[in-house]
């Protein structure tokens, strides 16, 4: 178990700088998300976390020591890459016992070791199989046993899960997810894609640019995204225009104004997610009015676009009461959940 | 109707490919096998009927089969020099940058661009008696007499060494360069230094390049021709030489096919043992 403290991180290639400044601290046991879009960084924190980049500048320390300057092998560290990296020329437990060989675990413990792992990502009957034969779902599982069997410090994951299929990509979630909170390790994991982010992690660290854009619980970054760019990199986010008089919004193309008494004066940006806008019908009370541009049913849920005044509106709806398109309709915002952007009092 | 099908199954497609290999390779082969039993004759190629009696003289005259076994560690030590130099070589080209692997590869690949006899007598400006080798080594005072560099075994050695190396090091590059950078990260990561890395995870890897490469320049080093007649001087008789001047010089053709396929034969045997010993199942 181990805490991982990263001071000032810095990367530069040449003249690029990959990360800049970075500094963030994750605590024993914790799952933390480096989610971003590519080029944002992540992968170079963890290369560099993982001893593969030297570091231009800062400290990364483990439980205090500073380990920036170690070469990978000293690290103790799982990692996890994208493409799995399995040896294709040893067998699933050859793979899993190089670790431990490495560590001169004497052989029988390492059989006995490498036998726990596979059972723990039920593999046990592919020991004598080359990676080859195995799916992609299983040879990812491989990957993970073959990271934690060696019981490191920590587990670094590089998009795991960014080459499997969407159905098994939801399984593997919450198999990943599961496995980390048996086990108790303090993992940092590494994805582009939000919802991965969400699910599984403690802590999401939202990265633009080589920067810390936001680095909070899943449901804070979700609700109150630090800034315009986090929330539309964090979901879908319909970004209305206002104005504050008296603590009252008064919204571009609105019908009815908004009270936020929290506000100062002035204009002001408001985040409203799509799920929390409802939709009536033409006529009833509503805080905006529009047309239905277009609506897509899917299954549990219906997404509408609405066109108002103030631009286009993403809404997420139930399939209670379909609109249809070309219906006039009326928006609610819930003024608890309009979430008011940069810049904020 | 099953007539107009075969003809447009794709297996068609194999068809010109397999004329050319039946007329240029299996008719040959079968003539000189046939050839080969057949019995010697004065002022003809050859005579009525068939016998055994070459290839009966070749295994139990020293002369010839002497001449097989030299040309076979020919053979062996040609491939052996190859893959000791062009290992590191192919090593060390899959690490260099894009711009640069291009200038190695280049070079690697000048000793094919160069006449065969241009290079051979490039060769011996260096090592030959009087060569810049061993008058240098003159000239120091570090030997009285010239080192034999040249015409005998270790000058064809070292010609046939230059001019296969890049029969050894493309295969090995292009085994090193399917090889996934992240495998070897992931064995970094796991506790291993660079050169276990190299040992446990490298060298494994490019183990069948390394197999068709060795199997490649040993069939090269033991056919070839020009490079032992020019490197040798004429005066080591490997098979091959000997069997050009048994056919074409001395006429007898049932002989010289004997010895030629006593060649191939033995080598074919040596090429399978070698894939035998160093078959790798993760291939398969």
């Amino acid at each position: 178990m181990t805490q991982v403290r990263i001071e000032g991180l810095t990367k530069r290639y040449g003249s690029a700088t990959a990360v800049d400044r970075l500094s963030l601290q994750v605590e024993n046991g914790q799952f933390v998300s480096l989610l971003g879009p590519s080029g944002c960084g992540k992968t170079t924190t963890l290369k560099c976390i993982a001893g593969f980049e030297e570091v231009t500048g800062g400290r990364i320390l483990f439980d205090g020591r500073d380990v920036s300057r170690e070469p990978p092998e000293k690290r103790d560290i799982g990692m996890v890459f994208q493409s799995y990296a399995l040896f294709p020329h040893l067998t699933v437990a050859g793979n899993l016992a190089f670790g431990l060989e490495m560590r001169r675990v004497p052989p029988a413990a390492i059989r006995e070791r490498v036998a726990r792992a596979l059972d723990m990502v039920q593999l046990a009957p592919f020991a004598e199989r080359y990676p080859k034969a195995l799916s992609g779902g299983q040879q990812q599982r491989v990957a993970l046993a073959r990271a934690l069997v060696i019981e490191p410090r920590i587990l670094l994951l590089d998009e795991p899960l960014a080459n499997l299929d969407a159905k098994l990509r939801d399984e593997m979630r919450l198999f990943i997810r599961d496995l980390q909170q048996r086990v108790g390790i303090t993992t940092l994991y590494v994805t582009h894609d939000q919802s991965e982010a969400m699910t599984m992690s403690d802590l999401v660290v939202v990265m633009f640019d080589g920067r810390i854009a936001q680095a909070a619980a899943p449901q804070e970054v979700y609700d109150l995204p630090a800034s315009e760019a986090v929330a539309r990199f964090v979901g879908n986010a319909n970004i209305l225009q206002g104005n504050v008089r008296d603590g009252v919004v008064h919204l571009a193309g609105g019908a009815s104004p908004v009270p936020m008494p929290q506000l100062p004066p002035g204009p002001v940006r408001l985040m409203a997610r799509p799920e929390q806008i409802s939709l009536v019908q033409a006529g009833v009370a509503s805080d905006m009015v529009g047309r239905v541009d277009h609506s897509y049913f899917n299954g549990s849920h219906v997404d509408y676009r609405i066109s108002t005044d103030a631009g286009d509106i993403a809404v997420h709806a139930s399939t209670a009461h379909i609109f249809p398109a070309g219906t006039p309709v009326g928006l609610r915002f819930d003024p608890a959940r309009l979430w008011p952007m940069e810049p904020r009092a | 109707m099953i007539a107009a099908r075969g003809l447009s199954s794709p297996r068609m497609l194999v068809l010109p490919a397999a004329a050319l290999i039946v007329v240029f390779v299996v008719m040959p082969y079968l003539n000189i096998m046939v050839m080969s039993l057949r019995t010697p004759a004065q002022g003809n190629p050859y005579g009525e009927g068939f016998t055994l009696q070459s290839y009966l003289t070749i295994l139990t005259d020293a002369y010839y089969y002497e001449a097989v076994l030299k040309t076979l560690r020919l053979g062996v030590v040609t491939s052996i020099t190859t893959l000791a130099l062009g290992l590191p070589l192919a090593l060390h080209i899959n690490r260099a940058g894009r711009r640069m692997r291009g200038l190695l590869i280049a070079l690697v690949l000048s000793p094919l661009l160069v006449g065969i006899v241009v290079r051979s007598y490039g060769w011996t400006i260096l090592l030959g008696n009087a060569g810049i080798v061993n008058s240098t080594l003159r000239n120091l005072g570090l030997i009285d007499r010239p080192l034999p560099l040249m015409y005998n075994e270790l000058g064809i050695i070292i010609g046939l060494t230059h001019v296969f190396l890049p029969f050894m090091i493309l295969p090995i590059l292009s085994a090193l360069q399917s090889i996934d950078p992240a495998v070897s990260a992931a064995a970094r990561s796991l506790g291993a230094r660079p050169f276990t890395v190299f040992r446990r995870v490298t060298l494994p890897l490019a183990l069948p390049g390394i197999r068709s490469g060795t199997i490649l320049v040993f069939v090269l080093a033991v056919s070839a021709y020009v490079t032992p007649a020019l490197m040798g001087g004429m005066r080591i008789q490997t098979a091959t030489l000997m069997t050009v001047d048994i056919l074409i010089d001395q006429y007898r053709w049932p002989f010289g096919s004997a010895l030629a396929l006593t060649l191939s034969i033995a080598a074919a045997l040596m090429i399978f043992a070698f894939g035998r010993m160093t078959r790798t199942r993760w291939t398969q």
